[in-house]
């Protein structure tokens, strides 16, 4: 262990670096790094490489191809480059590779490949042509920013909501820039350029000049300009050798270096970490790499390979044909641990850890100097923390060990970031491998997110591995599995080779009802790979009819659409299908479709009912519903016709079905409606005042209350209206005019089918008591009572009910005894009450 | 605010507050100042559910009618659309945007359809060029109103008519109000149902289950089962005229969205004695819920107990005004006024009631109520329901109103499994002659929703159902009823009998009776994860979710109340329905005017 820190390198008194090896490189690659154009994701993404003809003038007559490795060196695709020219290489957030073409036409691919789409980036790039390109991330995606022939800059801040933006001109600029770079400010995208001894910031409106505070004298050019991780810092290179390390407002200067190398670098990047007060940048050049800060002194290394930068958030990534290197600050967990005789606490719990190990009695000493100074707990937490910030998996473990060992000691260590750390790490151990090749330091991983990681593994179809993550870290099976699930399937459904049904039912076995998969999802992607049928039987599995629905319209299996709405019972989802159908089909076929399904056609009845009623007829009649035709025609009877002659000939229409529909009483009804009409109109000519529509009760009132005696006895026949209803509606007719003696004639015409106590009731309605009491003396026997109560003779009404002996009757009366007036009658009642009790 | 809606076994409480929770959302959504052009239709059930002053909260300054033409003129940015998903209101939404947009400053445009977004209404408004203008286009799943503690409705108007005679998407709303309650009170263990309707929601309920697999429900079940009864079950029950005291202030004013409006003369303060001069002309309007102590305890009885009652705290109340003579000490004085304002406000309730007491005594005592009562309680204890009757001739003679006789018929028409051909015929006639032939659609929508019906076979099987189910009790006790037949002095609901016989002893025992019912009758059960499964405690209640498919009438309502207070009767009912409704309102939505 004494050799551990051989690697660390010290840059000024507080800080160390060091550099070790991910991967040693496996590919196999033809050409030199220096040949091709490279673009390397950040977070340990993939590698292109393209080798680049188009550099040298002449020999464009082979094909280039572009090639795309894991960071490992393992390959993940190679495909024959057959578009135009390309100038610059790039990897979107998503990790999507952007091909910018001279004439600004960017091709984007997919990791393995696979042709996504293509954007353009304007008329004004396609006339000049790209001179230079940079793909930059930023918080809303991945941007693309073309400097043009004409010494113009475009620029996209996001490909994926292409809003393409022309900054403004520069002043007087006549050649290319001599190092350009694309900022991110307060949300915004900016360029900012050199030319000369000048640097220009270019926003959306203006180009500005823009000077380095404290920037040395002498320069007359700037070779190479780098911005950090965040875009927090930037970094020049002048040509003089020196470089200025500053905030990328270029307001404040955090430091400077003179490395007196003239030779303009190969690359220059930051290398720091979040959080870290330490600033350095690393520069390339051919066979040299040299990491400058703030310190007199640089740290320099020799490369024995031409090599490739990919900064990245907490250090830089080298790679060359044999080798891929980490170069990072040493994190102060680490660096407290390891430094040579730190006597940190989380120094003296390793030692004390390993001599436990040895048996050795020093272990107690150890740990009791951490325990005096009451450093325990911070001792266990820097021992995990350095954990996670080691990349072989024995020092992982012997760091673990030691916060484990310490851990025993405490009475009450919450538990969780051990176990998180202890999780962490077997991700990241995992996705390290070779085979996967994903080189995530810690601090990566954590601002990756796992959700993203999954995404990526997703990308790179290691659905097994994701899916082993998931059900380690038991995320919740919407967030996990059944998300990757569902991404498996839609790759699965793009295996061209195999048939629907092993597609369908291989996907169905994986996923079964688990929860959160969309089927229509997948299906969705089986149709835009132009497997309609695979998609039919994805559906099949879609518990969500809304779901379903659009996405079988949208495939023209509207039949099945309609089925699958029903089974819903959403109305709405339905009427959306029928209407698609009506436009779809023709009449017939419309109409026969609906006649299988019982639910949509009632449905589709109710929309007609308000929307088109001529179509409701053609359904009616379709179904020979003779019953629902008759009911059609009645309304119309009301609703459309004006004429007389149109309302009886829609009602005969009417009476016509009802007859077909064997609706016997309906059809006589309506006849009796049409004569009615007829013969409402009739009067109306002869007797003048209103009588359509109105009912033939009332036709018959109407028509005595006018003194047309005659006609109304002859309607009445006509109509057969019953004797007992007659009476009734003379009755009350006669009242109203107050026709005593009519009424009286009347009553006296034949004996009363209602008897007489209605006469009583009526008159008394009408405050005539005098005509009451002669009708009173006329009630039956079992009325009688009631009747003299109505015109007030409580003494007589007490006379019959003791004769009836009804107990009913006597209370009745009784209840109506009111006051003194009454008193004999009630006292009367009440004697006969007692004599019948006796008996 | 609604305290009364968490006095029951469950808290409905929580149910209002999500549903206060989506809407305050959405209105945030629309930021700025707006105006509200209202489905009219949605004002009453919206009331239940926010008042003005929530929406004020959300910078609600104006409030509109839906109608035709242009909006009335409103400074505000947001003009938010509260709708039904109705084609025909699309068409005035349109003539409204398209008339606004001429007007001048650009409004922001936004449609909240209530329950549920409609394709098809949107398909509409982009035919008429209008959907474009729409920012936020959002349903409002308000499906489940709670009305009392006990007590949910959709108030879907239609319903009934819907899922009898046109289509299903009330039953759909009805699912998806299910899916709702038991997203937050927990899926319940248990489905019974009894009817085509009830199958049909059962189905949905358990597909729409299937939907949401995604998100395991980890809420203790509230609800130990649901019944699910159509009302084509029990036709019988809303026909007949509900004698408790909340029903028949329904059957004579009509309650709506838990407001009744009373006729005023009977409201007046009594002290002024300046002879009626200026007698207010607007009709009294009063809340009616179990927030009210007085009301909530007499809403139930049978109208005949009622008068005891009110006698009883009338003497309790003014006994308790008298003990300030007894007051003598300051402190005595102080506690006497600490209780007045609970005091004067149990004695408005008192005189409310007395007075609502009065108005429906002086209907109650007429001799038409009576003989009407007669002639129904004649009939449902089957006497001469097969033969024409001479009081609803009488009534058809003198031209009663049409829905009465209507009423009275479909009640003969129902205790006798339908009626001779003859005697409908004969029936059917007279209504045609006397009220119009165009009533002739009425009575076919009444045949088709079968409560009109000839009968078919010749076998009347309401004899039978009525003995097993003993729905005719002779002895019935109003004062202190033993059995729910008390709601119809005698008459007990079917409907409600089949939630009793349920519980105990089960549906087994009246198989004969159930198949005489139509539609199937059945059980499913939803299961739990074992650690949401419920160890009931000895002596604890079941709760019971009973929805009513078709409307539910208020001394049902009562009915299930008492069989929930009783003392063993080991379960307790919580009441959903499509909408509250009685004899008289449930005709009226099945009749059809063609002008």
């Amino acid at each position: 262990m004494d050799c551990y820190t051989a690697n660390w390198n010290p840059l000024g008194d507080s800080a160390f670096y060091r550099k070790y090896e991910l991967y040693s490189m496996d590919w196999d690659l033809k050409e030199e790094l220096r040949d091709c154009l490279v673009a390397a994701a950040p977070y340990g993404g993939p590698i292109a490489l393209l080798r680049n003809p188009w550099r040298k003038e002449k020999a464009a007559s082979v094909r280039p191809v572009l090639e795309i490795y894991s960071a490992s060196g393992l390959p993940l695709a190679s495909l024959l480059w057959k578009s135009g020219p390309v100038v610059s290489l790039g990897w979107s957030a998503e990790e999507e590779l952007l091909c910018v073409q001279e004439d600004g036409g960017v091709l984007v691919y997919g990791l393995h490949g696979d042709f996504r789409r293509h954007f353009s980036m304007g008329n004004e790039v396609l006339q000049n042509r790209v001179l230079d390109a940079r793909i930059f991330h930023t918080e809303f995606g991945s941007g693309v920013a073309i400097l043009t022939g004409a010494h113009r800059f475009t620029l996209s801040a996001n490909v994926s909501d292409l809003k393409l933006r022309r900054m403004p001109e520069v002043p007087g600029l006549q050649g290319a820039p001599s190092c350009w770079t694309a900022l991110c400010q307060d949300r915004v995208a900016h360029i900012l350029l050199a030319v000369g001894p000048d640097l220009y910031l270019l926003d959306q409106s203006a180009c500005s000049a823009v000077t380095p505070s404290g920037l040395a004298p002498g320069v007359s050019s700037f070779l190479q300009m780098a911005v950090s991780f965040t875009y927090r810092h930037l970094a020049l290179f002048t040509d003089t050798g020196y470089i200025w390390m500053g905030t990328a407002s270029l307001k404040e200067k955090l430091c400077e270096f003179n490395c007196n190398i003239r030779a303009p670098p190969k690359q220059m990047v930051w290398c720091s970490r979040p959080r870290s007060k330490e600033r350095a940048v690393v520069v390339a050049w051919e066979r040299r790499l040299m990491v400058v800060g703030d310190a007199p002194e640089s740290i320099q290394f020799v490369l024995d390979e031409d090599s490739y930068l990919v900064p990245e958030l907490d250090g830089v990534r080298i790679f060359s044909r044999s080798t891929h290197e980490f170069l990072h600050e040493v994190p102060v967990a680490s660096e407290e641990i390891f430094k040579i005789a730190s006597m940190a606490p989380g120094a003296l719990l390793l030692e004390a850890q390993k001599e436990y190990e040895k048996e050795s009695q020093k272990a107690d000493e150890y740990l009791r100097e951490i325990q005096e100074l009451g450093q325990l707990t911070q001792a266990v937490q820097q021992c995990i923390e350095a954990a996670g910030h080691e990349h072989r998996p024995d020092m992982q473990k012997s760091l673990l060990r030691a916060a484990s060992f310490g851990k025993c000691f405490l009475d009450r260590f919450p538990p969780d970031s051990f176990v998180r750390m202890c999780q962490d790490l077997r991700v990241l151990n995992a996705i390290r491998d070779y085979h996967i090749g994903i080189p995530l330091t810690y601090s990566q991983y954590k601002q990756l997110t796992i959700q993203v990681l999954l995404d990526r593994l997703v990308l790179r179809r290691l659905y097994p591995l994701a899916i082993q993550i998931c059900e380690y870290l038991r995320l919740p099976e919407v967030q996990g599995v059944s998300r990757i699930l569902a991404h498996w399937a839609c790759y699965k459904v793009q295996q061209k080779d195999v048939s629907d049904e092993d597609v369908a039912r291989a996907i169905n076995q994986k996923l079964g009802d688990t929860p959160g998969v969309s089927y229509s999802d997948i299906a969705a992607r089986a149709y835009g790979c132009g497997r309609t049928e695979l998609a039919i039987k994805l559906l099949e599995y879609e518990p969500r009819s809304g779901e379903q629905v659009p996405l079988l319209l949208k495939m023209k299996r509207s039949k099945l659409a309609l089925s699958k709405a029903i089974e819903s019972g959403d109305t709405d989802l339905v009427f959306t299908v029928l209407l698609h159908l009506k436009n779809e089909l023709n009449r017939g076929d419309f109409f026969m479709t609906l006649r299988n399904q019982p639910m949509a056609l009632s449905l589709y009845r109710q929309f007609c009912k308000h929307q088109e009623l001529e179509t409701l007829k053609d359904l009616y009649n379709q179904d020979d519903n003779h019953q629902e035709l008759g009911s059609f025609h009645i309304r119309a009877s009301y609703a459309a016709e004006e004429r007389i002659e149109g309302r009886v000939a829609a009602l005969q229409t009417a009476a016509d079905a009802f007859y077909k529909a064997k609706n016997e009483f309906a059809a006589k009804a309506t006849e009796d409606q049409m004569r009615l009409l007829r013969l409402q109109r009739r009067l109306e000519d002869e007797l003048g005042g209103r009588f359509l529509d109105l009912s033939l009760h009332d036709t018959v009132t109407t028509l005595i209350l006018g003194g047309h005696n005659k006609r109304a006895e002859q309607l009445a026949r006509d109509f057969r209206i019953p004797d007992k209803r007659l009476w009734w509606l003379k009755l009350t007719a006669l009242a109203d005019l107050e026709d005593w003696e009519e009424l009286e004639k009347f009553s006296k015409s034949k004996k009363s089918p209602i008897g007489y106590l209605p006469f009583v009731e009526i008159c008394m309605k009408q405050h005539n008591k005098y005509e009451a009491k002669k009708y009173a003396s006329r009630v039956g026997p079992e009325q009688k009572v009631k009747a003299l109560l109505l015109v007030g003779d409580v003494a007589q009404a007490a006379d019959v009910a003791i004769e009836h002996r009804n107990e009913a009757e006597l209370s009745l009366v009784l209840s109506h005894c009111t006051g003194a007036t009454d008193g004999a009658t009630a006292d009367k009642i009440q004697r006969a009450r007692a004599q019948a009790q006796k008996k | 605010m609604a305290a009364h809606l968490s006095y029951g076994r469950v808290n409905l409480n929580v149910l209002r507050e999500a549903v206060r929770r989506e809407l305050r959302e959405f209105l945030d959504k629309c930021a700025g100042s707006k105006a509200i052009v209202w489905d009219e239709y949605l004002t009453g059930p919206f009331g239940l559910i926010a008042q003005y002053s929530l929406l004020k909260e959300h910078e609600v300054e104006k409030m509109f009618t839906l109608k035709g033409s242009r909006l009335p003129a409103a400074d505000v940015k947001n003009i938010i659309f509260f709708v039904r998903p109705r084609l025909e209101l699309m068409d005035i939404i349109a003539e409204n945007v398209l008339s606004e947009d001429k007007r001048g400053p650009a409004r922001d445009f936004h449609i909240l359809f209530v329950p549920r977004r409609s394709l098809l209404c949107e398909q509409r408004l982009k035919d008429l060029g209008v959907l474009g203008s729409f920012i936020h286009r959002e349903e409002y799943s308000l499906d489940l109103i709670p009305f009392d503690g006990d007590l949910l409705s959709m108030e879907s108007e239609g319903a009934f008519k819907e899922c009898y005679l046109e289509d299903q998407t009330s039953l759909y709303h009805a699912a998806k109000g299910l899916m709702t309650l038991q997203a937050l009170y927990g899926t319940i263990p248990q489905i019974f149902g009894k009817g085509e309707c009830a199958r049909q929601v059962a189905n949905m309920m358990i597909r729409m289950k299937r939907e949401f697999t995604g998100s395991q429900n980890s809420i203790f079940p509230v609800f130990d089962n649901l019944l699910l009864l159509d009302r084509n079950v029990d036709l019988l029950t809303p026909l007949a005229t509900q004698l408790t005291y909340e029903g028949l202030i329904d059957e004579i004013y009509g309650i709506q969205n838990s407001y009744v409006k009373l006729p005023p003369e009977k409201f007046v303060p009594k002290k002024q004695g300046d002879g009626g001069k200026d007698l207010p002309t607007e009709a009294k309007k009063l809340q009616l819920n179990s927030a009210e102590e007085l009301y909530a305890e007499i809403r139930d009885k049978n109208f005949n107990a009622v008068g005891s009652v009110l006698s009883k705290k009338a003497k309790v109340i003014s006994a308790a005004f008298e003990e300030r003579h007894n007051a003598k000490t300051v402190g005595e004085i102080k506690q006497f006024v600490s209780q007045l304002p609970h005091m004067q406000a149990a004695r408005g309730s008192l005189a409310n009631h007395t007075s609502i007491a009065e108005l429906i005594k002086d209907v109650t005592t007429s001799e038409d109520f009576f003989d009407k009562l007669t002639v129904e309680q004649e009939f449902m204890s089957g006497i001469d329901t097969d033969k024409v009757n001479s009081y609803i001739e009488d009534c058809i003679a003198q031209k009663h109103p049409l829905i009465k006789v209507l009423r009275l018929v479909c009640l003969q028409s129902v205790c006798n499994s339908g009626l001779k051909q003859k005697v409908l015929d004969y029936y059917k006639r007279e209504i045609l002659q006397t009220y119009g032939y165009e009533h002739i659609l009425t009575l076919y929508n009444l045949e088709k929703a079968g409560l009109l019906k000839p009968q078919t076979g010749g076998r009347n099987n309401y004899p039978t159902i009525r003995k097993t189910l003993r729905l005719w009790m002779d002895d019935v006790n109003e004062q202190n009823p033993t059995d729910i037949s008390y709601v119809y002095s005698g008459y007990a609901p079917l409907s409600v009998r089949l939630a009793q016989l349920l519980s105990r002893p089960g549906w087994r025992s009246i198989e004969e009776v159930l198949r005489m019912l139509p539609g199937p009758h059945f059980e499913e059960r939803q299961p739990l994860p074992t650690g949401l499964q419920k160890k009931r405690q000895p002596g604890e209640n079941r709760v019971t979710l009973i929805f009513f498919l078709g409307g539910v009438t208020f001394a049902e309502i009562a009915a299930l109340r008492f069989l929930s207070q009783l003392e063993d009767g080991g379960t307790e009912y919580v009441i959903a329905t499509t909408k509250l409704m009685n004899g008289a309102s449930w005709i009226e939505s099945l009749m059809e005017k063609p002008f």
